[in-house]
């Protein structure tokens, strides 16, 4: 194959050599360092190949051997060189080709982030981009293992990091440091109380003695399961109590809202701007705009992705929404379904631990400003685990069976 | 005791000496041959090829033999060989 490119890059003609001893030819040729292949005999003569520059110096030494020598076929660079001599523009456009795809291949055009969970794509691609790795970094320039130890040292969420860079396409791995799990002393002696007030739904005490029954109201701090245990012999012993304790609990929560709203709304006005992405430049080509001086913009980039590769260009598109500020006064059921919605924000995020049973609300309206009262009926896990001891220095941890036999120094 | 041989006759009785002028012959298989030392082509068909070499020469009979490539002091001949032999 390489034999087959040089001689493609050096050119060669295909000739036909014919007369009564084509042999001297053959020998004239080698003694004068002229090389042939694929010589094959025709008749009275034969077919061969050799290198265009040879040619030139072969014909007045074809004369001299009695053969009769004729060009078939001229192959190789320099034919095409030839060829298209009078065409420039051709020539051009095909330099200007290879020119192109060099520099452009001397940079990054796409870049891929996977393994991603906790961390944010819009982070990640920023910390690269301070470390020098975005659309459009010059590639001989960037380090890929110092900027992944550079991203492993400052994100302490990240665990390992590989940057791969394949042609202009650089794919970045990532794997999450797992967060390391929380070690609970099962040897330390603790009672299990009453985080809230309730009444207990159910018990499932793995460890101590339980208290209570189910059925009973606790308040807050109240024992429920004590580490304490006694025997049938009179002597107690200390353990780790663990309990699960499900009790029907109540919470309150209000919410306010002023009477009148001061909101920027949507006015129906809107326009689409449209710019072309191409290698990281955003050229812009259809401009709309709005005279409000309040806009909400969505944008979005439609790129195309063959084999999951996001390519360089692409179609951004803003869609402008002019705002206007308008006030507005609420009436009693606008102003429920604001702070409803409150509440349901903070059922998500506060009474995340809990079911929520059921639940009674209350408007009231004072002042110009409406309150919204809810009372939350839930069933949760109450209890929590509080160590024995009379001061948080006092380790009992020796007196909880089994106990671990000591090392030995 | 036996008389001892002067190195002059040493020379002459050296093996390798006949073989530095002789031509390096490769063969592979019966279907491709390599003539290194060959001091040109003395006929040249479809059928036989005959290779003057330093002291002697080299006929190589077979089918559709083709010299795959030449130059001046080797040669490359494909084909179907029979039968290889030396005039010398």
């Amino acid at each position: 194959m390489l034999l087959g490119l040089l001689r493609f890059i050096r050119g060669y003609v295909s000739f036909t050599v014919s007369g009564k001893y084509p042999e001297r030819f053959l020998n004239i040729t080698s003694r004068n360092r002229i090389r042939l292949w694929n010589v094959q005999r025709k008749g009275d003569g034969f077919d061969g190949c050799m290198y265009r520059a040879d040619y030139l110096k072969i014909r007045k030494l074809a004369r001299g051997s009695g053969v009769r020598l004729r060009v078939t076929a001229k192959s190789g660079l320099p034919s095409y060189v030839v060829r298209y001599k009078d065409r420039v523009g051709v020539m051009i456009g095909a330099c200007a080709f290879l020119l192109t795809v060099f520099v452009m291949s001397l940079f990054i055009w796409s870049i891929d982030i996977t393994g991603l969970d906790r961390v944010s794509r819009v982070e990640m691609q920023e910390e690269l981009r301070e470390q020098g790795l975005y659309i459009g970094a010059f590639k001989p320039s960037l380090d890929y293992q110092r900027i992944a130890r550079n991203i492993l040292l400052e994100n302490h969420d990240v665990g390992w990091m590989a940057v791969n860079v394949t042609g202009s396409y650089a794919s970045v791995e990532i794997k999450e440091e797992a967060p390391a799990p929380e070690v609970e002393n099962v040897y330390a002696p603790c009672n299990i109380k009453a985080k809230s007030d309730g009444v207990i739904l159910r018990i499932e005490a793995l460890e101590g003695t339980t208290e209570i029954t189910e059925g009973s109201g606790v308040i807050e701090g109240q024992l429920l399961v004590s580490g304490v245990m006694g025997d049938e012999q009179g002597t107690s012993r200390l353990v780790h109590a663990q309990a699960r304790v499900l009790a029907r609990t109540t919470h309150e929560a209000s919410f306010s809202i002023s009477e009148k709203q001061n909101r920027l709304i949507p006015n129906g006005e809107t326009a689409e701007r449209q710019s072309a992405e191409l290698f990281g430049l955003r050229l812009p080509y259809r401009f709309g705009r709005v005279d409000s001086p309040y806009a909400a913009v969505d944008l979005y980039t439609d790129a195309p992705a063959p084999l999951g590769i996001t390519l360089p260009i692409g179609v951004a598109t803003e869609k402008v929404s002019a705002l206007t500020y308008e006030e507005t006064e609420l009436d009693d059921n606008s102003a429920k379904e604001l702070l409803m919605k409150q509440s349901q924000l903070y059922e998500l995020f506060s009474l995340s631990d809990c079911t929520v049973e059921g639940r009674e609300t209350e408007l009231s309206h004072q002042d110009g400003v409406y309150t919204l009262k809810v009372t939350y009926t839930c069933a949760e896990d109450i209890a929590y685990s509080e160590l024995i001891g009379t001061d948080e220095n006092t380790d009992l941890t020796r007196y909880v069976n089994p106990t671990e036999p000591e090392k030995e120094q | 005791m036996m008389p001892r041989e002067n190195t002059h006759e040493k020379k002459k009785r050296n093996p390798l000496l006949p073989v530095m002028n002789a031509p390096c012959i490769e063969l592979s298989g019966n279907r491709e041959i390599l003539v290194e030392g060959s001091k040109g082509v003395l006929e040249y068909t479809a059928e036989t090829v005959r290779v003057n070499t330093q002291g002697m020469i080299l006929t190589i009979c077979g089918r559709e033999l083709n010299l795959r490539c030449i130059s001046d002091s080797a040669l490359m001949i494909d084909g179907f060989i029979t039968s290889l032999s030396f005039t010398v």
